[in-house]
């Protein structure tokens, strides 16, 4: 361990001037308290990333004693020892003199900017109170919690349960859920994709050389260089991922879905599928069938402004690579509000090219459980779950008053669904809302009406490295440790073969934060549940997790990243050959060389479900996929679209110095024509006004979209005087977006009308 | 001094992602409002859908005849024992010469050690301590390959042996060591 000055750290880090600009300024703030100098490994740490929600396995370490210089794991060999842009500029938070790192309360009127520092105890007793007297008056359920998922989620979701609310709510739907709550109804389980061994590539706006996913990001760039895969990209935007494309269709905004459709009718219409396949593992081909038969190219094209000659020939192109091949489900599944028909209709035309557990197409993964159970020996360690079991509470979810969304509400919730209760009182009245290390401000939809909710609660607690945009209307701002800081329990990263891996510290902790699990803990405690807390802190916890296994928790945190066996795919059978020769007691493969007969599916019928029942008994007709035609923008509007960069991460990173040095601004981007028509030139302020709200910005000109349709990078534009570098740059997407909710997948629509005029 | 270090940039798998540009940021502490290295990515060209992005890497070029060694009238632009341009920051007097002398304006002054500064592969840092430059250890796509092309054996020589390679302004004769491997528009070289 060395010694580092802070002072010299900070001018390291080229945040000097700011350290300046500030000193004194923010109360809470590192240029406020200052600190105590710093200390860090200079041998390197392996760890886990935070900046975004992927969580790379990292190496990082001190040097010179002025920055920590953060680089990929090279054990993680998906991975391949790299890190992105965000990943690289942690540090740059870490010493940012604008972080918070003292407890703080708010003292003038919520979103007013006027803060107190105030001890942890202090705060914990104040905001145990509140919490106790608002169970008295209205019930625990009328508390709600919300995290982003990950390690925080799981320790503020049992204070949720220990205090009786069942209301949790994640990112899930504000980004990624549709995708999971379509693989649940149609394999009973989440999917990943081997874009890595794929042949044929189809992509629906999934812009991996954007928001970069480092193991996808890898696997999509192999497969390009090193496998000659071909990729199709549909996208109203040319991205990053359009521009490496081998062809790129500017579809239309929300129509993806025909075209999706289509690609269905095609494979059955011209018999291109996998009829084996289907008659052995699918369920509810003959409704499915039935329904796509209406879907035909020529259909499509007239929805998508994609030809159907195009659409027919990469249907049979994708058919023709098959088994290898994948049509990506994406990520952020916000584009319309048929996300969960269209995540299906997606998930269909892999089942048709039989791409389950093959190289190159779509595969569960292989946690040890499972993985044991074929190798016949625990090959891989077993994680134990460790801990109290917290009864759950009885009262019913908010999101769950409306049935359609009972299969999100197990699965992370419907976020948004906390600000229509708050309006409805249905079905049942909320009075607080306790949050960790989320930004629904930003991430979320309808900005006004949030800020409004925020400020009709009885208590709003945050726990944030910042005082984001949302910790900005909080009673009470809790700083947490940055993921340099801290040391978590031990994380299950398995794939097609059992791996884990950790975080922890490389340096020591920055004035007054805790990590989460502490706060939520010791909260706890201060509210009475300490018989939830068996541990006391997080080294015990992963003793318990390895089944103390001390040699193993060392192997882990030593490599940080592990992983056993070999990689396995059920109907691979050289792959299935390989595992059999590795592990004697290994159950015999099938006459086929494939694990083929051992497929099952947790679903009702058990087998994939092409039509479900479950989903049907919810909302009568949805049991199919159907299209139903929706209205994304009026007649006189464009379409209003966002995405992700490579150097930010949705709501969280936009004042990072580093990063906010990079890029501070989200330009909108707008077809010549398109400008042309309304006198914008390149650079020019501009105006974008929806029923939601109206924002101010600045045009980029590009024929990189198409004229019907404006995209700007989400995130921008914050709106708190907090966070000095973000503010009132760009435009803020959220205050933009109108609320609306898309049926079942329970996603925030992200897509919506706007009208745009020279400001 | 045999080795002849060299960088190759393959804009196919370049994604403009800046991952290097903040790495080298990180490792050689490069202030704010100044760059050692950038990518810049630029378009797009040609009419939709057939449109495209050029990524180019903007940084010091290790020209084999450097101007900014000629010009620098205290010997702190020079060439190190292996190979590689370097500045030695006692002897530099901020005069500039060498900013407005380099053939690739990728010179700059450092506004916090007021002396010339830009690209050395990391010399003094990581290859110092026998690792990669801090750009080519973080790539996430793998598109920079740094070595010694005098060696046969090393992936940079081959690379140029059997690759399509550019150099940018090799007209103007400086003899540049970074080599970039064009994009094939539209899609991706195999």
């Amino acid at each position: 361990m060395i010694k580092l000055d802070r002072r010299a750290f900070l001018k390291g880090a080229g945040a000097s001037g700011a350290a300046c600009a500030f000193s004194g300024g923010l109360p809470g703030s590192i240029a406020a308290m200052g600190a105590e100098p710093l200390k860090g490994s200079a041998t390197a740490v392996n760890s886990m990333c935070e900046m975004c929600s992927t969580r790379c396995p990292i190496s990082a370490r001190v040097v010179d004693g002025k920055t920590v210089f953060i680089e990929g794991n090279k054990a993680a060999k998906s991975f391949g020892g790299k890190v992105c842009a965000r990943g690289g500029a942690g540090h740059s938070l870490l010493y940012d003199p604008q972080r918070i790192v003292k407890p703080l309360k708010r003292v003038g009127e919520r979103g007013e900017g006027k803060w107190q520092e105030i001890s942890w105890e202090q705060a914990y007793a104040e905001i145990a109170e509140k919490m106790q007297q608002i169970k008295q008056q209205h019930g625990a359920e009328s508390v709600v919690f919300s995290s982003k998922s990950g390690s925080e989620h799981g320790y503020v979701f049992d204070l949720a349960k220990a205090y009786g609310s069942p209301n949790t709510f994640t990112h899930f739907s504000l980004c990624p859920g549709a995708y999971g709550v379509a693989a649940q109804v149609m394999f009973g389980t989440k999917v990943k994709r081997d874009l890595g061994n794929s042949k044929y590539i189809i992509n629906f706006g999934h812009n991996l050389y954007e928001g970069i996913n480092m193991s996808e990001t890898r696997g999509l760039m192999k497969a390009q260089m090193e496998k000659s895969a071909k990729l199709v990209v549909f996208d109203p935007r040319f991205s990053v991922v359009a521009s490496k494309a081998d062809e790129w269709y500017p579809v239309k905004p929300g129509s993806d879905i025909a075209i999706a459709l289509a690609l269905n009718h095609v494979l059955i219409a011209d018999n291109l599928y996998d009829k084996a396949f289907v008659e052995r593992y699918v369920a509810g081909f003959e409704q499915f069938a039935a329904q796509m038969r209406d879907y035909t190219p020529e259909w499509a094209a007239s929805l998508t402004d994609v030809s159907a000659k195009d659409i027919r020939r990469i249907a049979h192109e994708l058919a023709k690579a098959a088994p290898h091949a994948v049509v990506d489900f994406g990520h952020r599944n916000t584009f319309t509000p048929e996300e969960f028909e269209l995540r299906r209709a997606i998930y269909a035309a892999n089942v048709l090219i039989g791409n389950f557990e093959r190289k190159g197409g779509i595969y569960a993964g292989k946690k040890a459980k499972t993985y044991n159970k074929f190798a016949g020996a625990d090959v891989a360690p077993s994680l134990a779950k460790p801990g109290v079991k917290i009864p759950s509470p009885t009262a019913e979810r908010i999101d769950t008053y409306d049935k359609q969304f009972s299969l999100v509400a197990s699965m992370g919730g419907v976020y948004q669904s906390i600000l229509d209760t708050f309006e409805t009182g249905k079905p049942y009245p909320i009075h607080g809302w306790i949050m960790a290390r989320t930004n629904p401000m930003q991430t979320m939809t309808d900005r006004a009406r949030i800020e409004k909710v925020l400020k009709g609660l009885d208590l709003v607690v945050a726990c944030d490295l910042y005082i984001s945009e949302t910790a900005a209307y909080a009673d009470y701002m809790l700083p947490e440790s940055t993921y340099l800081e801290r040391d978590e329990e031990i994380a299950d990263k398995s794939g097609k073969n059992p791996a884990y891996y950790v975080r922890q510290q490389v340096v020591e902790v920055i004035g007054d934060t805790k990590p989460a699990w502490q706060i939520f803990r010791e909260l706890g405690i201060k509210l009475g549940y300490q018989d939830y807390y068996p541990w006391d802190d997080i080294h015990t916890l992963q003793l318990a997790q390895v089944h103390k296994d001390y040699a193993l928790l060392k192997r882990i945190k030593t490599e940080g990243y592990v992983s056993f066996g070999k990689p396995l795919m059920l109907r691979e059978p050289k792959m299935v050959a390989d595992f059999t020769a590795e592990f004697a007691t290994a159950i015999a493969a099938d006459d086929d060389g494939s694990y083929g007969s051992h497929l099952k599916f947790k679903t009702p019928s058990g087998k994939i479900e092409l039509y479900s029942d479950t989903v049907e008994a919810l909302v009568a007709g949805r049991g199919n996929i159907v299209f139903r035609d929706v209205t994304l923008k009026q007649p006189d509007e464009l379409y209003f679209i966002q995405g992700k960069v490579a150097v930010h991460t949705n709501g969280a990173t936009h004042n990072v110095p580093m990063l906010a040095n990079l890029m501070s601004d989200n330009a909108v981007w707008i077809h010549p024509k398109t400008a042309a028509a309304r006198g914008i030139a390149d650079g020019d302020k501009i105006r974008l006004t929806s029923s939601a709200g109206s924002e101010e910005g600045k045009a980029l000109v590009t024929k990189g979209i198409r004229p019907d349709t404006v995209f700007a990078y989400m995130g921008f534009g914050s709106k708190n005087r907090e966070l000095t570098r973000a503010t009132g740059k760009g435009i803020h997407c959220g205050n933009l977006l109108p609320h609306q909710t898309a049926p079942i997948s329970g996603m925030c629509v992200h897509t919506t009308g706007v009208k745009l005029e020279k400001a | 001094m045999n080795k002849r270090y060299v960088m190759v940039h393959d804009e196919n798998k370049c994604i403009g992602c800046q991952a290097c540009n903040v790495a080298c940021r990180t490792e050689n502490d490069v202030p704010d409002g100044v760059a050692r290295l950038q990518v810049r990515v630029e378009g797009p060209f040609g009419e939709m859908p057939n449109l495209h992005y050029s990524y180019a890497r903007i940084s010091c070029q290790q020209c084999e005849d450097a101007a900014c060694i000629k010009v620098c009238p205290t010997g702190a632009a020079y060439r190190n024992d292996d190979g590689i341009i370097t500045i030695n920051k006692d002897k530099c007097v901020g005069c500039q010469y060498c900013v407005a002398a380099c053939t690739y304006k990728v010179r700059f002054m450092n506004p916090v050690t007021r002396v010339a500064d830009k690209c050395n592969f990391c010399t003094d840092t990581r290859l110092k301590r026998g690792e990669q430059p801090a750009c080519v250890t973080v790539c996430p796509t793998n598109a920079l390959v740094f070595g010694d092309a005098n060696d046969a054996s090393s992936e940079v020589a081959q690379i140029i042996a059997t690759r399509a390679t550019y150099r940018d302004k090799v007209h103007l004769g400086a003899e540049p060591r970074v080599y970039r491997i064009p994009a094939k528009k539209g899609g991706i070289a195999s």
